[in-house]
């Protein structure tokens, strides 16, 4: 062992660890900049996660973009009443009331669905969708990968048994990363709907609906009853599917009953579903309306 | 051979003969990653260029005053030169900050992203061991030839990525099959694009 080179060694690294030391502290004396207080203030305010709903790249641009006035005060999409608020009360603003949005799934098949072939590749939705269109016969539906869970900043997606993405509302904050993430965007498999929404449509194909009925069990049939049965009219088959029009929907449940392929679902946060779906409800979300109990079932708190 | 002929030599040769990007494959992450349009891939090539110069600069004065006389670069190179750049980078950023907000904004997120970029430490190492990833050639850069080395290798690798990006931009409207849309025709055009860069050893009959 050659010491004397161990301690040239030491020392060579030690001199340029000091120099380079010296050298940026005293830059970030000479070069410091002031950064604005209410800069900092509202940043503190955010949610932190860098989610990018707002469209800026970070959580930090963003206050920035705040303070100056160039971005409103409700641009952050994912934070939801409660980050409005405090980002409110840190520029001295009045706050202002925000529409929540959170994530829908729109299928229901799963594992139900035919396959076309079996896949082997890499565990990811985009790199089924990108071979042949994806490993099940139906062209718009969930590929069951977790793309969206592994995408969600917030950790509010998991994966069921059937193997479809199971989105807690009340952890969601809206932020729509899943709906960018999904390789079926051009099918709007995920969508983003008001956090009151009440009901679900789960499925997304435009197929005709024979054509469909055979490689999915689940899927809309197109079968209008559930069009007769709304009493508010809400409801309409468009398109060899069922839309549920949100302006007009009270949540009573009537299309959820009939529906013969049980695609139509209870979701939301709000508490208008009928008492029968609901086992209970979840823990009060501070400035949210409380939320259907995640155990009961999954379709009530699924998105 | 003149002093001009000589630079002008160093210069297109580590530009295009031995284009760090397509002929050597040092930096693929930046090639890949921010080709996508034209206008990040000049911001990113216009940010290596800045860093690669003064990378080479620094590392230049820390071998020769350091390094090389006490006898142990051949081994610390790699550490040292690391902590050199990005201790570089730290400081040009807080510069950049407080003098030209406006060039700041403009390098954004790349000044940071090149810190530990690995076509910049082949660059500096490249500027104080010449032909070190080729033959050992007993034969050492003034700081003059490490500067103008540096920058041919910084355009080389502006015009790989520029060039690249103006072909990806293209490609976006071509009518490429489903399956090669993306990632997979991106990979296909690098593999053609490094084929014709290859072609250029021949340039100076070496």
């Amino acid at each position: 062992m050659d010491l004397m080179l161990i301690a040239k060694a030491v020392g060579a690294l030690s001199v340029m660890g000091v120099v380079v030391g010296v050298m940026l502290t005293v830059a970030s004396q000479k070069f410091h900049v002031e950064v604005d207080p209410r800069v900092e203030a509202v940043f503190a305010a955010l949610p932190g996660s860098n989610c990018g709903a707002c469209g800026h790249p970070s959580c930090f641009a963003v206050a920035e973009s705040m303070v100056t006035g160039a971005s409103p005060i409700d641009a952050c999409i994912a934070g939801g009443q409660t980050v409005v608020d405090a980002v409110a009360l840190a520029l001295g603003q009045e706050s202002c009331a925000v529409d929540a949005i959170v994530s829908a799934r729109h299928c229901c098949g799963g594992l139900a669905v035919r396959r076309v072939y079996e896949f082997s590749g890499v565990k990811s939705c985009a790199a089924s969708h990108r071979l042949a269109g994806g490993v099940i016969e139906c062209s718009a539906g969930c590929l069951g990968l977790g793309d969206c869970m592994r995408a969600c900043p917030f950790d509010a997606i998991r994966m069921d048994d059937r193997s479809l993405p199971v989105i807690d509302l009340v952890a969601c904050t809206g932020c729509g990363v899943c709906v960018r993430e999904c390789p079926r965007g051009h099918s709007a498999l995920l969508e983003m709907v008001g956090e009151a929404a009440p009901v679900v449509v789960r499925c997304v194909q435009h197929d005709k609906p024979a054509q469909r009925k055979k490689y999915c069990p689940t899927c809309c049939i197109a079968c209008k009853k559930c069009e007769k049965e709304c009493p508010e009219d809400a409801i309409h088959v468009v398109d060899w599917l069922a839309v549920v029009d949100y302006g007009k929907c009270t949540g009573c449940g009537a299309c959820v009953d009939v529906c013969p392929q049980d695609c139509i679902d209870f979701s939301g946060r709000s508490a208008v579903a009928p008492a029968h779906t609901l086992d209970g409800m979840a823990a009060n979300v501070p400035g949210r309306v409380a939320a259907p109990k995640a155990e009961q079932t999954e379709e009530v708190v699924a998105g | 051979m003149s002093l001009v002929q000589h630079f002008a030599i160093l210069l297109v040769g580590a530009a295009l003969v031995n284009n760090i990007l397509l002929t050597r494959f040092i930096g693929l992450c930046p090639f890949f990653g921010v080709s996508s349009s034209m206008e990040t891939s000049l911001g990113m090539s216009l940010a290596v260029l800045f860093v690669m110069t003064m990378a080479s600069a620094a590392t230049w004065v820390f071998w020769n005053a350091l390094l090389a006389p006490l006898g142990v670069g051949e081994f610390l190179y790699i550490p040292a030169f690391i902590l050199v750049i990005a201790a570089l980078v730290q400081f040009v950023e807080m510069y950049l900050r407080k003098v030209s907000p406006a060039l700041y904004r403009a390098m954004g997120i790349y000044l940071p992203l090149i810190t530990t970029n690995c076509a910049v430490l082949a660059a500096a190492t490249e500027a104080v061991k010449p032909g070190f990833f080729k033959m050992n050639v007993p034969y050492s850069f003034g700081f003059g030839e490490a500067i103008v080395y540096t920058i041919g290798v910084a355009a080389g690798f502006g015009i790989a990525l520029l060039s690249f990006a103006a072909i990806r931009e293209r490609l976006e409207l071509a009518p490429v099959p489903r399956a090669f849309k993306g990632s997979p025709m991106a990979f296909i055009t690098a593999g053609l694009l490094s084929l014709a860069y290859i072609g250029l050893g021949g340039l100076f009959g070496l």
